[in-house]
């Protein structure tokens, strides 16, 4: 057990000791810590939420032997996320004699850059996807993009910036240091992290095992994974957490178990990496991760996450919802599975113990004839909160319907089924005259609210139609 | 020798190294004290009492300043006095500033904040267009602009629709928050770097609230992340600000907004309420318009004033509108005052014109494409604005026929109407809208620059001017400009951080104005350097023995030499002929100064030739909507424009793209609400929703004109390019509203809004709908068409469009 942390930054290692910063806490994060220094000042505050991309970073980590290059949001990044990584910033992308790495040269022959606040940021991204694409596609370009605002240039040139610049292999000058960056990487040792200051606790596990009982010890302890929704509590409303359990380090999360009949997909499993062991059998879910958030989001968001927060407008929830997922809840007086419908009761608030972790998510494999289909109806199509979203699943008999899940998100103060509606539902034909009059008990279930993302009459009326664009997708696939 | 078009941005290798400085980036030492502003939380309120001793005490604050701390005047306001830098009995909107604090630290800044005690009566508060109307809460008096008689040619016009149209606020959203460092210099001295638009009206703010004199303060802007007009007088405030804590603590000062203060604090682009009438003949050509814009002004005037008379002055767009009336009015409302944005009031103007015109084709089953053409200003005749402005060198014909012809609109047209037959969930839009943009302050004397040009004995040159740059590439542009005139390579030249000790009494960069102005300016001291050097070059070569002489004026500047045309073995190159003046005592730098020639505009009669001369452009869009969930898809733009011969194409593309999809934003997701109480509601980027990459056109082909040099003599006959391509993403929104239009077979008109979010789609399109299933046909809810009543049952679309 170690009470420092350390990580790789302009070519060295880093040791940081909080006990002894009076800088730096150990919910600072990787933004302001490189901020303090005149030699990355590249790296840009816009919107200390994880919106804009102006802070975005890159870290590397040994992942099986390689280094793995992920673009994540520096302001929403404690300090001890990045221990036993290198963190690599815009300053480090010339070489060491100066000359610009492909994606700053493209950017600059083509015209990328305006103001260049967001610049630095989109040069990281692009640098990611440089070491993790080659020869790109447009969608894959316009993807990885999606979590950078860019108020200047119409992002034509960027997108073209893209193209042409990640041509190359994904080899540069960071490809002739690997071997270094492998050994120091190795170097750093992947024990546990206690770190206790005068008013912070925070513990970053390595096994599941402590981290059950550390949950044990410190039941009031907020849980992180990715903390793309706890770190805005930092930066947002500047609170400081007493106590945090930190389980980025505790590799049995990030285990994906893949069986005949379901998918056992590790609470600590970043949202992109599950994207492609779901993409077939699980279309739905996959649908709506591939729009949850941005890049730099999901690289760091977790499906545990998003169950912790059991937000109302989560997105992932409707659609477990709809798959009859299970939420594995784990303490020192055992495992437990609790199925989505009975595992949030209220605004935030779900039967998960304060003693007990979520662990991972079993999620049953569509059975023969299943129909799923997920939406979100979101102002900004991408990386945008939904302002509902929903997934429906039916199977039918001949044109019958034997049996319907309806889930909502945004509806209510939970994630929601509208049982009025599905009860309507069962035994009928499928079919438009039916889907118009179930389409009106949608009010029956719900009574949305207006906010800053709509009025609770939109909301309604696109909760109604959702329904009918089920049908109408339903009939084109059967 | 790199003079060409096309070199980058002059900033771009220190934007993508993240060597590029800002506010925030610049070095200070340990002296450095974080400045916060404590903002009211009431939109409308008398300050009862305050105590700030407990915030006082808290360890590492320097200073907590009140109204009574302001040494000079407590305003801020750019033309109209009415804005206080700090709060005193009274605060009239939520994000006012009332109290500053300056402490070693960001948490000692907010610890601070909590320990301050203020005792508010809240008052009733004025939040919408409406109620400041009922309550006739004007900001200042009503204007009018009129030609003809509006009144009795509608009475005559055989068609006459009428409507509403609200255009909503938006947010600027520069990446860069407001953000300002103030250093104290000796005795009254301030040094102050700032992210503004305006340094010169900075500096004269910060003097006054320090109530010293503008010579003691020094303001640059090296660069700003983004700016757009909202640091055109908003960057002021913070200077104040920072300005303030300095010199209470004698200490370096440095604020910068956090973006959700940003959010609620800054004014945005005023939203609009707008009434209208318009007759027209069966051929949907216009006879009379009667229009009268109402703006949210805020709380204070700041630009108000002027940027509703460039609305008045865009009301007629393209076309010629024989009886015209144009009434405006600003509205005083307990909201944050509302500054200046890209396109500074032109947007909303041409954003009810487009809705006339729109709307005239859909009464008389015409494309809204001919009604435009048919309505343009005509080449020789019909041409005359309602403000008595001669539209001279029309470029809208021979834009239009070449984007309609190049985007192929009336095959497009025809696979939409197709389209929209076979498919009852998604139906498809296009529009084509133009823009005739007027370039010059409307306020005329600010149509002035100045610049500073320095040459150096070792061949390089500093260029200093009055411009700011936020992005726009205006640097790049004087740079090279610069080179051009010495006939040097382009890395000879640098050009310098806006400076007010530099370039004195500057106006702001803003109408799209900086590369007209402060390229003749730099031009214009060249030319003095150029003189003198040719002078003495003149006077060398003819005294040495090989006659003849050389004349001054055979002297030219190229390729890093400088040589006598008539006897080109007479040469030296430019580095040695600087070293050379130095020694003969010549002066290689040199002031230059510019004012726009043959502009002049009586505001108080509307009349005049405000601008210099018209910027235009054209766009085609198409669109596809989910008619259940109200999104659209942006499926194709065509854009045309307009730069006149382009100094740099790859930056004023940039400036095309970059308007356009800033206008999309306006038009479609950046919605702004405030809730009852006055709060902002949509005050990070979590909820309020600018353009990200997935929202630019999927087919996106963007043109500038090629070989088109202005008219009008400007610098190296170019054209302005910052504010019109803004307007041209009224294709957008209109191809949105014929996609909704298209729900109902085009026989009603649908109810539509700007922005036009999936919201305002959905809803509409659900209205529709409703009318749809009930027999009566064209009768929109706002519109008394006196055509006979055109109820051909069962007209379909296609039919009605056919021969377009």
């Amino acid at each position: 057990m170690r009470s420092t942390i350390s990580f790789i930054l302009d070519g060295k290692i880093v040791d940081l000791d909080f006990k002894n910063s009076k800088q730096f806490s150990p919910t600072s994060t990787a933004l302001n810590y490189l901020r303090s220094f005149p030699a990355h000042k590249g790296v840009k505050e816009g919107c200390a939420e994880g919106d804009c991309g102006a802070c975005t970073v890159v870290l590397a980590e040994l992942v099986d032997n390689k280094i793995t290059f992920r673009a994540v949001d520096s302001c929403l990044i404690f300090l001890p996320m990045i221990h036993g990584k290198q963190l690599i910033t815009v300053e480090n992308l010339k070489t060491p004699e100066g000359i610009l790495h492909p994606v700053q040269q493209s950017m600059v022959d083509l015209y990328g850059s305006q103001c260049g606040f967001c610049t630095p940021g989109i040069i990281m991204t692009m640098f990611a996807f440089y070491k993790n694409y080659d020869k790109p596609s447009r969608e894959q370009i316009d993807d990885a993009l999606t979590g950078n605002l860019c108020r200047c240039t119409g992002y034509r040139p960027i997108v073209e910036a893209a193209a042409k610049s990640c041509v190359h292999n994904c080899v540069d000058h960071f490809t002739n240091d690997e071997s270094k960056i492998i050994k120091f990487l190795k170097s750093i040792s992947k024990e546990s992290i206690h770190i206790q200051t005068d008013n912070q606790k925070y513990f970053r596990p390595a096994s599941l095992g402590e981290a059950i009982s550390l949950k044990h010890q410190h039941p009031e302890a907020i849980i992180i994974s990715g903390a793309t929704d706890i770190a805005l509590r930092v930066t947002k409303n500047h609170e400081l957490l007493k106590e945090i359990i930190d389980l980025s380090g505790v590799e049995e999360l990030k285990v994906i178990t893949q069986t005949d009949s379901s998918i056992e997909i590790g609470a600590g499993v970043s949202l992109n990496d599950i994207l492609l062991p779901i993409e077939k059998d699980f279309p739905a879910l996959h649908e709506m991760l591939k729009i949850f958030g941005s890049h730099q989001i999901r690289n760091l968001a977790t499906l545990g996450g998003n169950l912790g927060s059991a937000s109302p407008i989560g997105d992932t929830l409707p659609i477990l919802m709809a798959y009859n997922a299970g939420v594995v809840l784990e303490s020192l007086n055992g495992r437990r599975v609790i199925p989505l419908n009975d595992y949030i009761i209220g605004y935030r608030k779900t039967v998960r113990k304060p003693d007990e972790l979520i662990t991972s998510i079993i999620i049953p494999k569509l059975t023969n004839g299943s129909i799923i289909k997920s939406y979100k109806v979101s102002k900004r199509k991408d990386l945008d909160i939904s302002t509902l979203s929903a997934c429906f699943r039916i199977d039918l008999d001949g044109s019958m319907v034997k049996s319907i899940i309806l889930a909502y998100g945004g509806m209510a103060e939970r994630t929601k089924r509208a049982f009025t509606a599905e009860q309507f539902l069962l035994g009928k034909q499928w079919e438009r005259k039916i889907i118009e009059k179930a389409m009106t008990l949608i009010e029956k279930d719900f009574t949305p609210i207006s906010d800053a993302r709509g009025s609770a009459e939109f909301r309604l009326k696109a909760a109604q139609n959702l329904l009918l664009k089920f049908l109408i997708e339903t009939k084109g696939t059967n | 020798m790199k003079t060409e078009n096309q070199i980058p941005h002059d900033s771009a290798v220190g934007h993508v190294t993240g060597e590029a400085i800002y506010i925030d980036d610049i070095p200070v030492n340990d002296q450095l004290l974080i400045g916060k502003v404590v903002y009211s939380r009431y939109a409308h309120a008398k300050i009862k009492s305050f105590d700030l001793s407990e915030a006082k005490k808290v360890n590492g604050v320097y200073a907590v300043l009140c109204y009574k701390d302001i040494p000079g005047h407590n305003q801020m306001g750019p033309v109209i006095k009415d804005e206080s830098v700090l709060a005193e009995n009274e605060v009239t909107f939520i994000g006012q500033a009332m109290f500053l604090i300056a402490a070693e630290t960001e948490e000692q800044c907010r610890e601070a904040e909590k320990l301050i005690k203020i005792e508010y009566e809240p008052l009733d508060a004025i939040l919408t267009i409406e109620k400041a109307i009922e309550k006739n809460n004007l900001l200042g008096p009503p204007r009018e602009m009129k030609r003809g008689d509006a009144d009795s040619a509608l009475k005559s016009s055989k068609h006459i629709i009428s409507g509403e149209l609200r255009t909503g606020a938006q947010e600027h959203w520069y990446l860069e928050t407001q953000a300002c460092l103030s250093v104290p210099g000796e005795g009254k001295e301030i040094n102050v770097f700032s992210s503004s638009q305006h340094p010169s009206e900075t500096q004269a703010l910060v003097a006054e609230v320090l109530g010293i004199k503008k010579h003691e303060v020094v303001v640059e802007v090296k660069r700003m992340g983004g700016g757009f007009g909202g640091k055109e007088t908003q960057a002021n405030h913070v200077a104040c600000w920072s300005a303030l804590l300095c010199h209470a603590t004698k200490r370096p000062v440095k604020i910068r907004l956090f973006r959700d203060d940003d959010m609620i604090m800054t004014g945005k682009r005023h939203r609009y309420l707008t009434k209208y009438e318009a007759g027209f003949d069966d051929d949907g050509l216009i006879n009379a318009v009667k229009l009268e814009f109402n703006s949210d002004g805020g709380a204070a005037t700041d630009l108000s004033f002027a940027i509703m008379e460039r609305t008045m002055l865009h009301a007629d767009n393209s076309y010629y509108i024989p009886n015209m009336s144009v009434k405006a009015l600003v509205w005083k409302t307990n909201l944050p005052s509302n500054t200046a944005f890209r396109g500074f009031g032109g947007p909303q103007g041409m954003a009810a014109i487009e809705t006339i015109i729109d709307k005239i084709g859909r009464a008389l089953k015409k494309d809204p494409a001919e009604i435009r053409h048919k309505n343009f200003y005509g080449l020789n005749d019909r041409n005359i604005t309602h403000y008595g402005q001669t539209v001279e060198h029309n470029r809208l014909y021979l834009i239009y026929d070449q984007i309609i012809k190049s985007s192929e609109y009336e095959k497009r047209r025809k696979e939409i109407n197709d389209f929209n037959i076979k498919n009852e969930f998604f139906k498809k839009g296009i529009a084509v809208t133009p823009v005739k943009f007027g370039i010059s302050f409307t306020t005329t004397f600010l149509n002035q620059a100045g610049a500073l040009v320095n040459v150096y004995t070792d061949g390089t040159i500093l260029v200093n001017h009055g411009g700011t740059e936020m992005g726009q590439g205006l640097n790049t542009k004087m740079q090279q400009i610069a080179a051009a005139e010495f006939g040097v390579s382009i890395d000879r030249v640098k050009v310098n951080a806006t400076n007010t000790s530099k370039v004195p009494n500057t106006s702001a960069t803003a109408a799209s104005s900086g590369s007209d102005l402060n390229g003749m300016a730099v031009k214009n001291a060249i030319d003095i350097i150029k003189e003198r050097i040719s002078k003495e070059l003149a006077q060398i070569w003819t005294q040495q023995p090989s006659n003849p002489p050389t004349l001054q004026q055979s002297i030219l500047f190229k390729e890093d030499y400088i040589f006598d045309s008539d006897h080109p073995e007479r040469k030296i190159s430019f580095s040695d002929a600087m070293l050379q003046m130095n020694l003969r005592q010549v002066s290689l730098s040199a002031a230059g100064f510019y004012k726009t020639p043959t502009v002049g505009w009586d505001k108080i009669k509307g009349q005049g030739k405000p601008f210099f001369y018209y910027s235009f452009g054209m766009a085609v869009s198409e669109v596809m909507i989910d008619i259940l969930t109200g999104q659209y898809t942006l499926l194709r733009t065509d854009i045309l424009q307009d730069v006149g011969d382009s100094i740099n194409s790859g930056i004023d593309m940039g400036q095309v793209e970059g308007g356009f999809v800033q206008g999309i934003g306006w038009c479609t997701t950046e919605e702004i609400k405030w809730d009852a109480k006055g709060n902002l509601m949509n005050h990070s980027p979590d909820t309020y929703k600018i353009p990200t990459v997935q929202d630019i056109p999927k087919d996106f082909r963007v043109k500038l004109m090629e070989g088109v040099p202005n008219p009008v003599g400007t610098i190296r006959r170019s054209k302005a390019i910052g504010e019109p391509p803004f307007m041209l993403a009224l294709s957008v929104w209109l191809a949105i509203k014929d996609a909704i239009s298209a729900v109902g077979n085009h026989k009603f008109e649908p109810e539509f809004s700007l922005p036009a979010t999936n919201e305002t789609i959905l809803l509409s399109i659900e209205k529709l709908k409703g009318k749809f299933h009930s027999p009566t046909l064209y009768e929109s809810t706002d519109s008394k068409s006196r055509r006979p009543n055109p109820s051909k049952g069962g007209e379909s679309e296609v039919s009605s469009r056919e021969g377009i």
